[in-house]
């Protein structure tokens, strides 16, 4: 229920005007020059790379659900939502993601937190040799120092973790279905958390909606830890947010840009086609708005082409293009990533 | 108290050590090349970890299962010991340069047969000092073993810059073939051998003809329904290892299915809350098993006939580690042979896959991976026509080890004995409860079970969080 809701949300804000596959690519956040630029072109940054390990099968399963029940029309270029879709979700409480700044990390920021409750209490229990549930050496060794540093043998570092915890988990933006699928998640002294499936037929859910429930939970909670209001559980999100949203290739043409080179000359010297630059610089412009555009169009075209999408009401290339044949698709998709950045 | 038993209980904590354990560990010592069988559950990785601590420089043990490594390395960090590294395909190219820099300060280097032909490790690894070396699962080194690592072979090679270093070989099944195997291929010079019983008293060994899939399913749950666990269920099927806990779940046994194609985290969650006693029953595919130190298993049923005599009594053996009676039973149906032979084969190359893979550069396109890798291994050691005997002959002997074991299973004569002899051993003491064909007073062996009244319970995060952690 939940994650076909979520997925009509998302076929809505696509408008109609892209394929079957634009959410599914959005979702596993693949970094290609199409999915970045329709994240800004269609204010997507929540969603994307929600669920870098969702299964091409599971997706299409939901969208032939979808189908079937008459919420969406589909054909081979375009999905759209219909009335039917549209009544399933007006009324639905809007889910909250932030997607685009954590990528899938939050399950770093989860593998530390899951391990320091085991921990904490399996010495707790007096019961010192355990298996960890975490297996990554990096997370171990992320906990060790993490503990050594808190004198966490003592009873008062425990229990003060603990109110943090708690004191978290009453963030009232949090469903109670939230804080049960979190702390049932944990393990500790024998008392071992709940496989996914477990918490699925629990709440007589499905159990990528418990998966994509539980990514929310974890977003609203990191979404509220400061260092001021927890010193401790703000340690456990180092790192977790991605600082440079750039594709590598996408930062090496940013660097050459950066020394004045132009579009044709960084194709020629990275062996690359001028096409994969161009998405490139989409990629840039979307990730920093106030990156300089004016070498590739003018202030006054980019008007242009954002009057034309707003009267049409369109973002189809093809359209605008019809309008305005002096310009390239290139330059209406530059001016259509930069109008988002105006508007949004 | 001796010197090694008192490291038994200063860094393992036990008090005795269990048969054998210590006449091999004193061989090691003693600088003496080793060949050790011992059945599933009888500590095996204590042989090569105790004598670590008597001897200057580090261990090198060479495993060829990941998944198996992993858990050692675990095993060994529970108890405390932090001088441990496994060093194979997931680490990224600067971890290996940062361990190979600093080898020697690790105690117990894990390895994959496949680094071995590492040039930086190896170089790394002659410049430190090591006590000896272990192959572990060394009934993979033989062709004849049940789940043969090509890559294995390579170790023949590798040892040769390592001749005055002893070798210890370790395995839980192995024939007399697959000794005189390992014994050659690790260029082993008079070592000393230990043979443990393959027999597990404590196991009585039950085998059930039934009709079809139907009655397997109605066995299946009158037995788990009636009988106490903790037990597990080999099926060979993902989907019939959650349709048989989705229909126990049904009739109100705590169980979960348990497979390779789960996520890691929930693997580890069900291992858990079965050794926990969360979970009586788990509905598991063959990997399960490796990594689970619950001594209380009672029952161990297979829906189907396995595809080796060795993985049977691997899986088998994961019951009854206390020495407490337990029960392995297993269906079958007559056209379950098929069945078995078409799963050995699964990975098995055809003549034709032999014919591509000489002809072709890379073959990894059109086969899958464990076939690539063997074939990719014989390409360089034999001719076409070679191999193509080679696999027949392989694949005649498997035919004939999964028709055996039907026989087994069909004749009037007793399990433990047939299953021993097929390891060239004999039974000395029959174990009063033995098998279905001597005797099996099942309401003897089999402790009722108590319906527990199990509601579902609401759930609380505040209930939960207060049993994890102290306020």
């Amino acid at each position: 229920m939940y994650f076909q809701q979520l997925l009509l949300l998302i076929i809505h804000k696509f408008q109609g005007e892209r394929s079957s596959t634009a959410p599914y690519y959005l979702l596993k956040g693949k970094k290609s020059g199409q999915t970045i630029q329709d994240v800004t072109y269609f204010q997507l940054h929540p969603y994307f790379s929600l669920y870098p390990k969702l299964a091409k099968e599971t997706y299409e399963e939901f969208m032939k659900n979808l189908h079937a029940e008459g919420f969406i029309v589909m054909n081979e270029s375009r999905v759209a939502i219909t009335e039917k879709g549209l009544h399933q979700i007006v009324s639905i409480r809007r889910p909250f993601y932030n997607g685009w700044v954590l990528r899938g990390k939050e399950f770093i920021f989860w593998g530390r937190l899951e391990l320091i409750v085991q921990t904490l209490s399996q010495f707790q229990g007096n019961e010192k040799k355990f298996v960890p549930v975490q297996k990554s050496n990096e997370i171990h060794h992320f906990v060790k120092v993490f503990l050594q540093e808190k004198d966490f043998h003592s009873s008062s570092f425990g229990s003060h973790f603990k109110k943090q915890l708690f004191h978290l988990l009453e963030n009232n933006r949090l469903l109670e279905i939230h804080r049960n699928l979190f702390v049932y998640r944990l393990s500790g002294y024998k008392n071992s958390g709940l496989t996914w499936e477990q918490l699925a037929s629990h709440h007589h859910l499905n159990v990528v909606d418990v998966k994509f429930l539980f990514i929310e939970c974890l977003h609203i909670l990191l979404n509220d830890i400061t260092e001021e209001k927890y010193p401790d559980l703000h340690v456990l999100t180092k790192g977790i947010y991605v600082q440079n949203p750039l594709t590598d290739s996408a930062s090496k043409t940013s660097q050459l840009f950066a020394k004045g080179y132009s579009i044709e000359e960084i194709a020629r010297m990275r062996f690359l086609k001028e096409n994969t630059i161009e998405d490139h610089v989409i990629e840039i412009v979307s990730a920093d708005p106030a990156f300089p555009i004016q070498a590739f169009i003018s202030n006054e075209q980019v008007q242009k082409v954002l009057h034309i999408a707003r009267e049409r009401q369109t973002k189809k290339l093809k359209i605008i293009r019809e309008e305005l044949p002096d310009l390239s698709y290139f330059q209406i998709r530059l001016a259509l990533t930069k109008g988002e950045e105006i508007n949004g | 108290m001796d010197k090694l038993t008192e490291v038994l209980k200063y860094k393992f904590g036990y008090d005795s050590f269990r048969e054998g354990q210590k006449e091999i560990i004193e061989q090691v010592i003693a600088g003496q090349d080793v060949v050790a069988i011992l059945p599933t559950g009888m500590g095996k990785s204590l042989l090569y970890q105790l004598p670590g601590y008597l001897m200057e420089g580090s261990i090198v043990i060479v495993s060829p299962l990941l998944s198996l490594m992993q858990d050692q390395v675990e095993q060994l960090k529970i108890l405390g010991e932090k001088r441990v590294v496994a060093i194979n395909s997931f680490l990224s190219f600067e971890q290996k340069e940062k361990v190979f820099r600093n080898l020697s300060s690790y105690k117990f280097i894990f390895t994959s047969p496949e680094m071995l032909q590492n040039d930086r490790f190896n170089h790394a690894l002659s410049a430190i000092r090591i006590a000896y070396i272990v192959a572990d699962e060394a009934h993979c080194i033989s062709q004849w073993g049940f789940d043969f690592r090509p890559d294995y072979l390579r170790i023949a090679k590798w040892l040769q810059q390592f001749r005055q270093t002893n070798v210890l070989a370790l395995t839980a099944t192995a024939t007399s073939k697959v000794v005189e195997d390992i014994k050659t291929t690790l260029l082993m010079r008079e070592p000393f051998e230990y043979i443990h019983s393959l027999d597990r008293p404590a196991i009585a060994y039950e085998a059930v003809e039934v009709k079809d899939a139907k009655e397997k399913l109605a066995w299946i749950i009158g037995r788990v329904t009636s009988t106490n666990g903790p037990g597990i269920l080999y099926t060979q099927s993902r989907k019939k290892t959650e349709m048989y806990a989705h229909e126990l779940q049904k009739r109100g046994i705590r169980v979960a299915y348990y497979h390779a194609k789960m996520e890691q985290d929930d693997r580890i969650l069900v291992q858990q809350q079965f050794q926990q006693g969360q979970l009586e029953w788990i509905c598991a595919t063959n990997a399960f098993g490796m990594g689970i130190h619950k001594d209380n298993i009672r029952q161990i049923i297979h829906d189907h006939i396995p595809t080796s005599i060795a993985s049977y009594m691997q899986e088998v053996g994961r019951a009854a580690r206390d020495g407490a009676q337990s029960i392995a039973s297993l269906l079958f149906t007559a056209t379950d042979v098929e069945q078995a032979f078409y799963v050995a084969m699964q990975d098995f190359p055809e003549e034709a896959d032999i014919r591509l893979a000489y002809e072709s550069n890379d073959i990894s396109l059109q086969l899958p991976e464990t076939t690539t890798r063997i074939l990719d291994y014989w390409k360089e050691e034999l001719k076409e026509q070679e191999t193509i005997q080679l696999f027949q002959t392989i694949k005649q002997k498997k035919w004939a080890e999964i028709l055996s074991l039907y026989t087994m299973l069909q004749n009037e004569v007793c399990i433990r004995e047939q299953l021993l002899h097929y390891f060239d051993e004999e039974l000395t003491n029959r174990p009063k409860y033995c098998c279905s064909k001597c005797s099996l007073p099942l309401q003897e062996i089999l402790v009722e079970r108590k319906q527990r009244s199990e509601q579902k319970e609401e759930m609380n995060w505040k209930i939960k969080l207060d049993e994890l952690l102290l306020s």
